[in-house]
């Protein structure tokens, strides 16, 4: 298949995102990670925190409040059953915390073929942003498998 | 800050449970994830574990250490699979420092011996 180069740069309107606390809740249980700072406000103030934080990697989680990464993919109108997420990349500028409104947007940054077209690499980088300053940026690079068929 | 030339975690098996609280916290409910019969006909005995997952696992490898708010960049590639059942085995090793921050290379194996990532990261005084 190919896909439609004239969406590279395609940028989605930036969105607000409040974080929830249950999230970040379930997000530390699924991970395995047992410090209270993540959920016990009262832990996170005696640990000197504004309130509590949210773990390396967690904004991840909350694009689908925004424009998950499989509407991108309809977008493009590329098939999930055949897509991997070969790579990622989190720069985390600030600290986030439970209660925090973070306004995010995506952007198609690069469509790159690989292997004569058998392969293609969608790279998508995402901005979060506090009211005041940015929080994080993000790359994540999706690798479609191209079958010869399609 | 002195930091630690190796860090290493190994974690118990992957339950279904965590893949499906995952999959509730991420809203990434992609059924290779959840479902048996799915993974099976993608060619997988059992369901993968998010890629996602073993990042945050990289990502607590490093703050369980180091401190909550330690973790300034954090970049994974998925080289390979895990899968429910697996255990995953994360190293961190001290490449060099700079500036008050230290660069790590990240490494994360299965109880099978099979590579699920190769990354690096960037870590510096916790950040409140």
């Amino acid at each position: 298949m190919t896909i439609d180069r004239g969406r590279i740069g395609f940028t989605t309107a930036p969105s607000r995102v409040t974080i929830d606390g249950w999230r970040v809740k379930l997000f530390c249980q699924a991970i395995g990670e047992t410090d209270p700072v993540y959920w016990d406000v009262d832990a996170a103030r005696a640990a000197g925190h504004a309130a509590c934080p949210v773990p390396p990697t967690f904004l991840k989680a909350i694009e689908g409040e925004h424009y998950s990464s499989a509407a991108l993919l309809q977008l493009l109108q590329v098939p999930l059953a055949g897509v991997l997420h070969a790579e990622q990349r989190f720069d985390h500028l600030a600290p986030v915390h439970v209660g925090d409104v973070v306004d995010v947007s995506r952007q198609v940054a690069r469509i790159d073929d690989k292997k004569d077209g058998a392969l293609t690499f969608i790279v998508v980088d995402t901005d979060y942003r506090l009211a005041d300053r940015p929080a994080a940026r993000s790359t994540q690079t999706i690798l479609v498998r191209n079958t010869p068929a399609s | 800050m002195s930091w630690p030339a190796e860090i290493t975690m190994t974690g118990a098996a992957v339950t279904p449970l965590q893949l499906a609280l995952f999959a509730a916290a991420s809203g990434d409910h992609n059924p290779l994830h959840l479902d048996p019969e799915v993974a099976r006909r993608a060619g997988f005995d059992r369901p993968l574990v998010h890629g996602m997952l073993t990042m945050a696992l990289a990502g607590r490898l490093l703050t369980d250490r180091l401190g909550v708010g330690c973790v300034h960049m954090l970049h994974t590639r998925f080289t390979g699979v895990a899968c429910v059942g697996d255990t995953l085995e994360l190293h961190a090793t001290l490449e060099r420092e700079a500036d008050g921050l230290a660069h790590y290379a990240l490494r994360g194996v299965t109880g099978r011996g099979s590579e699920a990532i190769t990354g690096s990261a960037t870590v510096g005084p916790p950040r409140r």
